[in-house]
């Protein structure tokens, strides 16, 4: 029975051997997305180089403390500090993650010993940055605002944690002969939230500008998860539907189309019309459904949506005919799109956003065509961008339809078409 | 109607050869179809059947050779030349996720068939197939002779003036053989030309006027089936003039005074014959899932 079950085994691995598209799945690829996902979490960790995150500021009040605000933010490791003007409008359109804004009177604040007040606007969709830049943030705020405002900061903390009085009491004894905050801040049942109650302690006015009337966590989440799933389900959905070439080929139906009298470029733009609506309709139903589940602002800028998913539809479906006329089988074809298009979606963005990940990923990552039709997603979706804002993310997907339809087109004619 | 050699040639074939590489899977094959005659191709594997008929309808290009189809040039005028001709291949070339009738709608319309017309050639179509009652249901269900009947007169909605059948019986039972034969007769009545390739020597003795046995790329073997039978005997040219009206006797006196061997034996029915007495020559469709 061993001996048997050992000549079974056999087979089965010689067979294996000989089969390199299950060697590539089995080996290949999770080196591939081993390495990717090596290479962006232990950036996004802090492992070797920070990710520094960029901040706009701008300055309305132009004192001595906010200059030193301003320097001491600068000097933080983690932060690069962008002087701008319009800081509101950079985040709403996604320029920024965040910004801060010390508004006039700042300085005067401080020297009188009340609690300044500081604007931070946020895009609530980088999430990951925003976490980096708040722990940034805080000691230099608390540095900015002097010790009144920090022991009434510690004081919230260690109430909310439940501290007993006398270790409260005790903490605050520490900041003796410091003057306490001019409103004070009062009693709070609910746990600490630094986002709002440290915040406020800090002086700090959070506003959450980018994502129009949906704004938020789930909805961020939502229309990148949307986007991402969309993008990888369409590459994946166009691959399958390119590869009914070699499906026909094999069973004789495409010899049989061509022996009628016009068929010739009818066939591969029939089935690139083809490729392209399913490709269309998948993305409808995907987005309906970000929209109605994950309150996706789908209908933001519903021209611009539609051109960017006939872009997306277009090139994923170049990418889908080129993959589908290179290969020689459908067995062939699964395992190498399989490979390239989980490699793609783990570079191009639609597993994480790019935005974490350091400048030398961003830049691989866009050679892929979904971190173009991601960037051009995140546009219309969350930053509400037309036609125009998004003009450029379109015009390179659709030189990807055009560049992968024309060489599918030559390996067609030179495959299926001449005569030899 | 004109005597076969009177008829114009619907193909001519002279010097064709086709090379891959250093290999000829065709080797200077000469041959000649006239217009309306069911020729049979034969030869075993290998022997240049396929190419020989992938060259003949526009599929492949010869590397030397001059070829004539219908007086055409496959080379320089296929689209003219796809249009009157019809391919039936070997393999069962039809969508199985689409119906019968859907099928015939789609090869008719790339036809350039449409409206009235697509409609009464796919109802025709499905007739002689024997599948009008399943028209609807889809190819996968079809059991293997139906596909394969199908598969047939997919190749004829056109009505093409050249058919080339490349073994269209394989896989089916007698009764579909026999409907397939049918329909073969029916195509021959039309005065359609047929160039039929098949393992099954029975299939060329009862369907084609002609044969041509190829090996190597090259005719062998070439004429009607008694020709053939008496090159293949030794007694080409040898023959006795008997009387009208001889009896059997003085027959056999005759024969065998001009040397001529002559055996007698009983005319029993083939194997096929019996089976299809026994079992009837009605198409027995179940599904083929």
């Amino acid at each position: 029975m061993i001996r048997l079950a050992l000549v079974v085994t056999a087979k089965d691995l010689r067979l294996f051997l000989r089969d390199r598209a299950a060697l590539g799945m089995s080996f290949a690829l999770p080196l591939v997305l081993a390495t990717i996902f090596g290479a962006a979490l232990s950036s996004m960790a802090g492992g070797g180089r920070a990710q520094r995150v960029e901040v706009a500021f701008e300055d309305l009040d132009g004192s001595a403390e906010s200059q030193a605000l301003q320097a001491d933010l600068a000097r933080s490791a983690a932060l690069t500090l962008q002087v701008r003007t319009e800081v509101r409008a950079r985040v709403q359109r996604g320029a920024e993650p965040a910004a801060i804004l010390v508004p006039a009177g700042f300085g005067e604040d401080v020297r009188a010993g009340r609690k300044p007040r500081i604007v931070l606007y946020r895009d609530p969709a980088k999430e990951i940055e925003l976490q980096i830049l708040t722990g940034s943030l805080v000691p230099v705020l608390m540095r900015s605002a002097g010790p009144g405002v920090a022991k009434e900061l510690m004081r919230r903390g260690m109430e909310a944690m439940g501290f007993p009085a006398g270790m409260r009491a005790a903490a605050e004894s520490m900041f003796d002969g410091s003057k306490q905050p001019a409103d004070g801040g009062g009693e709070t049942s609910n746990p600490f939230d630094f986002s709002k109650d440290g915040a406020s302690a800090l002086g700090l006015h959070v506003e959450d500008v980018a994502g129009g009337v949906n704004a938020g966590r789930k909805a961020a989440a939502g229309a990148h998860a949307i986007a991402g799933i969309a993008v990888m389900m369409l590459l994946f959905g166009l691959t399958a539907c390119g590869g009914t070439i070699l499906e026909e080929a094999q069973s004789g139906t495409l010899q049989r189309v061509q022996l009628t009298p016009h068929a010739g470029a009818s066939i591969l733009l029939g089935k690139a019309l083809f490729t392209m609506s399913v490709g269309l309709a998948q993305l409808v139903v995907l987005f309906a459904y970000g929209g109605l589940v994950f309150d996706v602002p789908v209908l933001r800028a519903p021209g611009a949506l539609l051109v960017h998913s006939g872009a997306t539809a277009a090139a994923a479906a170049g990418f889908g005919l080129l993959l589908a006329v290179s290969c020689r089988t459908r067995k062939q074809l699964e395992g190498l799109s399989t490979l390239l298009i989980l490699t793609m979606s783990a570079l191009g963005g639609s597993w994480f956003p790019l935005a974490v990940v350091p400048a030398w990923f961003r830049t691989i990552g866009h050679f892929t065509l979904n971190a173009w039709a991601m960037d051009g997603y995140q546009g219309v979706l969350w930053y509400g961008k037309d036609l125009g804002g998004i003009a450029l993310e379109v015009a390179v997907l659709l030189s990807i339809a055009a560049v992968t339809g024309g060489v599918a087109w030559h390996r067609w004619r030179h495959r299926f078409e001449r005569i030899r | 109607m004109s005597s076969p050699e009177d008829r114009p040639l619907a193909v001519r074939v002279e010097g064709l050869v086709k090379a891959y590489g250093a290999a000829r899977a065709v080797d200077g094959l000469s041959l000649a179809v006239r217009r309306g005659e069911c020729l049979g191709l034969l030869g075993p594997n290998g022997a240049g059947k396929t190419t020989t008929i992938r060259i003949l309808s526009t599929l492949a290009a010869p590397t030397s050779g001059r070829v004539e189809v219908l007086g055409l040039d496959p080379g320089r005028d296929a689209a003219r030349l796809r249009a009157r001709i019809g391919v039936v291949p070997q393999e069962i070339a039809l969508y199985e996720g689409l119906t019968g009738a859907e099928n015939l709608e789609f090869f008719g319309r790339l036809h350039g068939l449409s409206g009235a017309r697509l409609a009464e050639r796919v109802a025709a179509a499905l007739g002689d197939a024997g599948l009008a009652d399943r028209a609807g249901d889809r190819v996968a269900v079809y059991s293997g002779g139906m596909q394969r009947r199908l598969n047939l007169v997919a190749a004829l909605l056109h009505e093409p003036d050249l058919v080339f059948l490349d073994e269209p019986t394989v896989g089916i039972d007698p009764q579909s053989r026999h409907h397939v034969f049918a329909l073969v007769d029916r195509l021959r009545a039309r005065g359609a030309t047929i160039v039929y390739t098949t393992h099954l020597l029975g299939e060329v003795e009862r369907l084609c006027d002609r044969i041509v046995i190829l090996d190597h790329g090259r005719v062998i073997a070439e004429g009607t089936l008694d020709e053939l039978r008496r090159r293949a005997s030794g007694v080409s040219g040898r023959g006795a003039r008997l009387d009208a009206g001889a009896r059997v006797g003085e027959a056999l006196g005759v024969l065998r005074a001009a040397g001529i061997e002559v055996r007698v034996e009983e005319d029993l029915p083939g194997l096929e014959d019996v089976f299809l007495t026994l079992t009837g020559r009605a198409l027995r469709d179940e599904d083929g899932a």
